[in-house]
């Protein structure tokens, strides 16, 4: 039996270090609405995020004059400052949240920045629609960070060396490299972001322009509504969401910019080169076509049968709208959450649960088991099934196209399902705590669980600034979890245990 | 290199020290925020506000609970409401918004009247106007969360369909430390509205302004501001200080 190494502090100070430059990206972030509240002459929000930018930054100076060192990252390493990194970033960005005066305690305006942070795009602030611009924009920008990943868009920026960082880039639930270099990947990804930025931003600039806004504010809407539709991360500018344009064009944009959002990277490699054929043939773009269209159907069915609506129009503008805010993991809503219970019935809020929890694809900006690991999972079950069916002579060979045609192994499948059975489990701890409070059915406990536990952010009304302490404790923990995909936690965790347990390095 | 018994304790003491200043950090900023100075709100209030004609905000689910649907349709026609109504208003009762999302199919086509602050913009289309009228206590009781802290949750509003003559007296919808006009409305639910894409909406006829818009001071924190001048003073110096431990 292996022994395990505890950790010294030659260790901590290297997860001190980068830790810092995570924060010093947090930091510096905080700028930009620091300017625009400048601008904007909102002195209180300017000084909130000063503190907050300033406080990020003393940090950051701290550990890189005390913690600097040589020593290499391993994987133990990467895993632990990632699933730290995603503790101490929501931390340091509640800080101007909490001084807004806009949540009810801390811990909600902790639940805000890991929601922001995470893509979850679950709200518990109060009075969204006076909230001055600034601090709107600071939630916004969170989630780009977030959706992009804070570790490769911070460690890209300030580390050095890409084989330093891809530990890290691979422990951020980012398991598919799209180009053999990790800065390369890096600049692949800013440039996927930076172009659909111009060209989506200047489509819902018009498209705002020509349903009544004035320049200034669709060019406001339209930045934050890019941020938070490609980041997959749902957050709005207006309390009532989309609602609040009621322009089919609007949807239709944000619509788009969600699938790309939800689309992993190397599917956006393959568009980019050209190549269609790539993204069809891929197991991930199958699994969440054959999902989308089941549940689509079974909300269809449910909808009809309840005759919630008349028309294709609104079926599609509500319904088909509603199921891509799930399946791309957005969050974005066309329906005031109150109505899922009121108005769908329980065959349609089931299907819009359903596709939730798988969520989009992996190595994009999207949450949820994925469709990579629904994929997996199946192809698996029908291996064993034709092991089992075939003759035992036979020798059965599974085979699936991610990139390039590749053999199902065994191990593979394994970690797949495991995944998948965490995020089961994740979405049970959120039912049972909901449940626990006795005042939820479990329509909305588990509706609320899988959107939290999968960072969607479709709300059926249980997540609100008056929500209980430990169910937005427990919310939290999910959100922190369904963005890491569990194994780094796990890592923090083992590593924790090791500090008083494990045999000490001499 | 460290004793193994020398190198734990420093373990243990960085750990400590991490949780400690994270500690001292959520005491501080939530100490800070408490003392931010406080509006008295006594004059937000917006009068003349009728009662809901249905007390409560029942709720009822589509087709799974259908007699629910049916009571509250008749409590809200009930001869006893009307003529409660009748006294305070010509038309029919007020309803909150939350009553109307908690069970919309109680509410589809009846005449309601409604009473909001219109925030963020109108939305011109043919004939009149989008807008978000929000039902909220914000509205109605203690003004956009600006220096006090009566926070009362979530904005909740309707999407209200104006007519061109009613738009064109709307003179400022809210923005941040703004409340837009607050208005009283009566029109027409409805459950799902063909013309917004199957959205729930009311279809007004008739509005009455009951408050002006009204202009929030924000009162300057100066202590948050001392603080933030400390605070970025100190991180120049220790961002100069790290540069230069780094080159040396």
């Amino acid at each position: 039996m292996s022994t395990v190494l505890r950790p010294d502090v030659g260790d901590l100070k290297l997860i001190g270090y980068y830790l810092g430059k995570v924060l010093l990206g947090l930091g510096l972030l905080q700028l930009i609405p620091l300017v625009v509240a400048l601008a904007l002459a909102e002195w209180n929000s300017a000084t909130a995020f000063a503190i907050g930018a300033a406080l990020a930054i003393i940090a950051w100076a701290l550990s890189d004059a005390l913690l600097a060192t040589r020593r290499g990252l391993s994987w133990a390493h990467g895993m632990v400052i990632v699933a730290l990194a995603w503790l101490i970033g929501p931390l340091f960005a509640a800080v101007p949240m909490l001084l807004s005066g806009r949540f009810t305690d801390p811990l909600h305006a902790l639940f805000e920045a890991m929601s922001a942070l995470t893509t979850t795009g679950m709200s518990v602030i109060h009075d969204l629609d006076h909230t001055p611009l600034s601090e709107d924009l600071f939630r916004h920008l969170l989630q780009i960070a977030g959706g992009l990943g804070i570790i490769i868009v911070v460690l890209s920026v300030f580390a050095a060396g890409g084989a330093r960082i891809t530990t890290l880039y691979v422990s951020e639930a980012r398991d598919e490299r799209v180009l053999p270099n990790i800065i390369r990947t890096a600049r692949f990804i800013f440039t996927v972001a930076s172009t659909l930025f111009v060209v989506g931003t200047t489509a819902l600039v018009i498209a705002l322009i020509a349903t009544g806004f004035t320049p200034g504010r669709a060019v406001y809407h339209g930045v934050n509504l890019f941020f938070s539709s490609f980041a997959t991360g749902g957050f709005s500018v207006m309390q009532s969401s989309i609602i609040y344009y009621h322009a089919a064009s609007v949807e239709l944009i944000v619509g788009l910019l969600m699938l790309a959002g939800a689309l992993s990277f190397g599917l956006h490699l393959a568009l980019w080169r050209g190549d269609a054929r790539e993204v069809l043939r891929h197991l991930e773009t199958r699994t969440l076509l054959a999902t989308s269209t089941l549940f689509f159907g079974l909300m269809t069915v449910g909808l009809v049968r309840v005759g919630t609506y008349d028309s294709v129009e609104a079926l599609l503008r509500k319904g088909l709208f509603t199921l891509l805010s799930a399946a791309s993991s957005t969050g974005h809503q066309v329906n005031v959450g109150d109505t899922y219970l009121s108005e769908w019935g329980l065959l349609a809020p089931a299907a819009v649960v359903g596709a939730m929890a798988i969520g989009g694809m992996a190595s994009s900006t999207a949450g949820g088991i994925k469709a990579m690991r629904l994929g997996l999972t199946v192809k698996s079950l029908i291996h064993d099934l034709r092991r089992i069916l075939l003759p035992e002579s036979a020798l059965v060979v599974t085979a699936y196209h991610a990139g390039k045609r590749r053999v199902l192994r065994d191990e593979t499948a394994r970690a797949a399902t495991t995944v998948l059975l965490l995020f089961v489990a994740s979405y049970l701890l959120g039912v049972v705590t909901a449940l626990l409070y006795g005042e939820l059915d479990l329509t909305q406990a588990i509706f609320e669980a899988v959107s939290v536990g999968s960072n969607i952010g479709i709300s059926i009304g249980v997540v609100n600034p008056g929500m209980p302490d430990g169910l937005a404790a427990v919310y939290i923990l999910q959100m922190w979890l369904g963005r890491l995909e569990f194994i780094a936690v796990f890592v923090l965790l083992g590593y924790l245990l090791t500090l008083g347990r494990g045999r000490v390095r001499t | 290199m460290s004793a193994p018994g020398r190198n734990t304790t420093t373990t243990r003491w960085v750990l400590l020290a991490t949780v400690a200043v994270l500690t001292l950090l959520a005491v501080g900023v939530t100490w800070l925020e408490a003392l931010h100075p406080q509006l008295d709100t006594g004059g937000h209030a917006v009068a003349g506000v009728p009662p809901l004609a249905v007390e409560g905000e029942p709720a009822c689910r589509r087709f799974v609970e259908d007699p629910a649907i049916e009571e509250l349709r008749e409590r809200l026609r009930s001869e006893e409401v009307v003529a409660t109504i009748q006294q305070e208003l010509t038309t029919g009762g007020r309803v909150s918004s939350t009553q109307v999302f908690l069970c919309p199919s109680a509410y589809d086509g009846l005449e309601v009247s409604y009473v909001g602050e219109v925030v963020g913009e109108l939305l011109p289309r043919r004939g009149g106007a989008w807008a978000q009228v929000n039902d909220d206590a914000y509205a109605l009781e203690s003004g956009p969360l600006v220096g006090h802290r009566e926070r009362a949750g979530f904005n909740t509003g309707l999407s209200v369909w104006l007519p061109e003559e009613l738009a064109e007296r709307i003179e400022q919808p809210g923005r941040p430390a703004l409340r837009g006009d607050v208005v009283l409305l009566t029109g027409t639910i409805h459950r799902a509205d063909p013309a917004d894409g199957g959205g729930i909406t009311l279809r007004a006829t008739s509005m009455e302004h009951l408050a002006s818009p009204l202009q929030v001071e924000t009162p300057f924190h100066t202590l948050q501001l001392w603080v933030a001048v400390v605070l970025t003073v100190l991180a120049i110096a220790a961002s100069l200080w790290a540069y230069r431990r780094r080159r040396g």
